[in-house]
């Protein structure tokens, strides 16, 4: 019975229940089929996050069997603790910067890959490589570049004379975390650009053609057509990458474990040492729930926000 | 992948391990200290069968960790030799390194330990904690007692009582570079190591006059950082814990080791480029492949040399003298008895068994461990070998970490403190003041 037939029902007379349960008759099939999903997101998702949130209210020590309930006492410590914005900085740069670079990059290997080149089955595998190797492995790669002593980096820069002496980019604070995220963009890239390269090939080729009629330059063609036309696809690209960015926990763990002096340390490198490390899993927990509420807060206004703009970017 | 070696670096919780593999990060925790590169990789033989507790007063569940194919004929020759001479059956168990912290602390929490475990001896406090295991004064006594070197038999001591029998050991030693040494006009034979002072005039006299960087200073994040400043701190006469058990890293003692440790790095540039950056396994390596001229090491350092023939002409010297004496970092592994175990004494009958002097002289010499006997020590086949000897001497003056239920959460909050003077970011004496104040914090709590 469709919702159409259902809508000529005479309702008026009625009540609510009534109405909700003679839906659920004529629906429960489809209801029978989605419980089990239902019943597993539930226990693999909606479980931990309350678990998680649950467990924020606690002080729970890795060296004590006993949980004690200390209500606000977590997030007060954490707000007050200027070393909370400190972080707070570190993760907004590296999601920022990491995002953007990663979303132009991407969109300028798609375009190239778009057109009648040679060879262009062979670069499109090849660009696709840095993201097939699990990332772990590719951030081992990296700092082995990076290396002060045996590094290509180092040895390069040698060569050319731009330094006359070793450096250690991952050893000062100031910049490990440009050496950390040089490894997220080389392996976060390739997803862009496929994923750009999938919307560029959807595109009504009409269109560059009848705009090539009135005489509109490649760049015009770009900005009036390809960029609105691949619109929803950006949107979807850049939040799952800000989103995934944010929460990466291997790249910058594996390369400095958040250091050095804590200046690579995102809220997840923090989340990590606060509970595993140093097992105060309270602590670490209620740091999660506030990154939780970011990312939520986040995506609901950013598809908002994209969803009420015109035509502007 | 640096591979942690297990003993040296406090890992985290439970899950850390597994979260690490579900990540994909291939961060395998080693056996024993040193136990990294060339030297051991450890496999896994038993795989994690967790057939549960409850054994029946006949059954010994006793698990270990990381036995490889080195040591596996051991066991299974020793087992059965237990089993036949004693009437009891073992059930041996073997985990991976990997596994190890996650697997014994979720047996405890639900009820279901082993009988008798190898364990990090730093997890004694946290298992204390926990009361899961017995104290083991009645066996660490006496006879039996006397056999260990004493400051291996403290590193189980909480509260005046034994926890654990100390299993494997290891130490360190002061590596140098004879070729290098020679380079820089310096006597490779008889080269002038004994303090830090002269550590220091070795240093720069090699900067001066080669260019292989002298010294060897892990500053990364990494809890091995601090394993590595360690007997700077207690040779100036410093401490982490008093003996009150109250911090006091920032005693006049504590700030001139760092002062010092720092200074090789800001003031006199006689460290590898980038301290901040480089792991005691980066470390390691660079002195194994010729290019750092000293570095304090495991035994593992000399090992790796041979079995990867580098080249590499090493000596090897005895911790240089601070202020205070010498010292060097010692790490055991211990045996521990659960409170859980129904047959404590077949449970003691085991651990008897086990720490007979031939069969500890096998074990050492099978996996290249530290002898954690006396008399074991004193064998010409490690007290007579150039590579050993030095070890054994050094286990005269090697200390142990403090005993806290919450080290690795102290030990990185020292991680820092290192790094903020290394970097030359803080001054030696902020940077353990600010430590200490937060240290009061930790422990008290």
């Amino acid at each position: 019975m469709s919702s159409f037939e259902y809508a000529q029902d005479d309702s008026e007379s009625q009540g609510t229940v009534e109405r909700a349960v003679s839906y659920l008759q004529d629906h429960w099939t489809e209801y029978a089929l989605i419980t089990p999903s239902i019943v597993f997101l539930a226990a693999v998702v909606l479980y931990p996050i309350l678990e998680t949130l649950r467990l924020a209210f606690y002080e729970s020590p890795r060296t004590s069997t006993v949980e004690v309930f200390v209500g606000l006492q977590n997030f007060n410590e954490i707000f007050s603790d200027p070393f909370f914005y400190q972080l707070l900085w570190q993760t907004f740069r590296w999601v920022a910067l990491a995002v953007t670079i990663k979303t132009l990059l991407g969109l300028l290997i798609a375009v190239h890959l778009n057109q009648d080149i040679k060879g262009r089955k062979f670069f499109r595998t090849a660009f696709l490589i840095p993201w097939g190797i699990p990332y772990a492995i590719s951030a081992v790669i990296f700092r082995w570049i990076e290396q002060p002593q045996y590094g290509y980096l180092n040895a390069i820069l040698l060569k050319l004379g731009l330094i006359d002496q070793q450096i250690g980019l991952l050893g000062d604070p100031s910049i490990a975390w440009l050496g950390a995220i040089a490894a997220d963009i080389w392996i976060g890239t390739p997803f862009m650009a496929i994923i750009f390269l999938a919307g560029l090939q959807s595109i009504p080729e009409e269109l560059y053609e009848a705009a090539a009629v009135d005489g509109a330059y490649r760049w015009v063609q770009f900005r009036y057509i390809t960029i609105p036309q691949l619109k929803p696809v950006i949107l979807i690209a850049t939040l799952l990458s800000t989103i995934w960015t944010f929460v990466g926990f291997d790249v910058i763990w594996t390369m400095t474990r958040g250091g050095p002096l804590d200046s690579t340390a995102t809220l997840v490198i923090w989340i990590y040492k606060t509970g595993f490390e140093n097992g105060n899993l309270g602590m670490a927990a209620a740091y999660s729930s506030i990154g939780f509420a970011i990312l939520l807060v986040f995506a609901i206004l950013y598809l908002r926000i994209y969803m009420q703009g015109g035509e502007e970017i | 992948m640096e591979q942690a070696s297990n003993i040296d670096e406090s890992s985290g919780d439970v899950t850390r391990r597994t979260l690490m593999r579900a990540l994909g990060g291939a961060g395998g925790m080693i056996a024993v200290a040193g136990c990294t590169g060339g030297g051991g990789g450890d496999g896994d033989s038993g795989g994690g069968d967790d057939s549960g507790g409850g054994s029946s007063g006949k059954t010994v569940q006793f698990l270990t960790m990381g036995v490889g194919d080195n040591i596996k004929g051991f066991f299974e020759e020793n087992n059965a030799k237990f089993e036949e001479e004693n009437g009891y059956k073992l059930d041996f168990t073997s985990v991976t390194w990997d596994n190890a912290q996650s697997t014994l602390v979720t047996r405890v929490k639900g009820g279901k330990a082993p009988d008798v475990s190898r364990l990090p001896s730093r997890w004694i406090p946290q298992f204390q904690n926990l009361e899961a295991i017995d104290p083991l004064d009645d066996l660490m006594q006496g006879e039996f007692l006397d056999k260990f070197y004493p400051k291996v038999a403290n590193t189980t001591k909480i509260d005046g009582s034994y926890y654990g029998v100390p299993w494997a050991y290891s130490n360190k030693a002061f590596y140098y570079n004879k070729d290098v040494f020679e380079e820089a006009g310096l006597d490779p034979e008889n080269p002038k190591l004994d303090t830090w002072d002269d550590v220091l005039a070795a240093a720069q006299k090699v900067t001066e006059n080669t260019d292989t960087p002298a010294y060897g200073l892990p500053a990364a994040d990494r809890l091995t950082t601090v394993s590595q400043w360690l007997p700077y701190h207690w040779s100036h006469g410093a401490d982490i814990i008093n003996d009150d058990g109250k911090p006091a890293v920032n005693s006049d003692a504590g700030v001139k080791g760092l002062e010092f440790y720092s200074s090789l790095v800001t003031e006199h540039k006689v460290t590898q480029s980038s301290p901040l950056s480089s792991t005691r396994h980066d470390v390691r390596k660079l002195f194994e492949q010729g290019d750092v001229a000293m570095h304090i090491g495991h035994v593992y350092v000399g090992i790796n040399i041979e079995e990867n023939k580098t080249g590499t002409n090493y000596g090897i010297v005895q911790m240089p003298e601070g202020p205070d004496g010498r010292y060097s970092l010692a790490t055991t592994d211990s045996m521990v008895m659960y409170s859980s175990a129904e047959n404590k004494d077949a449970v003691k009958d085991l651990l008897n068994f086990y720490f007979d002097t031939d069969r500890r002289f096998e074990y050492s010499k099978k996996k290249g461990f530290m002898p954690v006997l006396e008399e074991v020590g004193n064998r010409d086949y490690f007290a007579e070998d150039p590579l050993w000897s030095p070890f054994i001497e050094a286990s005269q003056y090697a200390r142990s970490r403090p005993k806290l239920a919450n080290l690795s959460e102290v030990t990185n909050r020292l991680v820092k403190a290192v790094q903020e003077a290394v970097s030359g970011r803080k001054s030696a004496e902020k940077a353990l003041n600010e430590a200490q104040a937060d240290l009061e914090e930790m422990i008290e709590a």
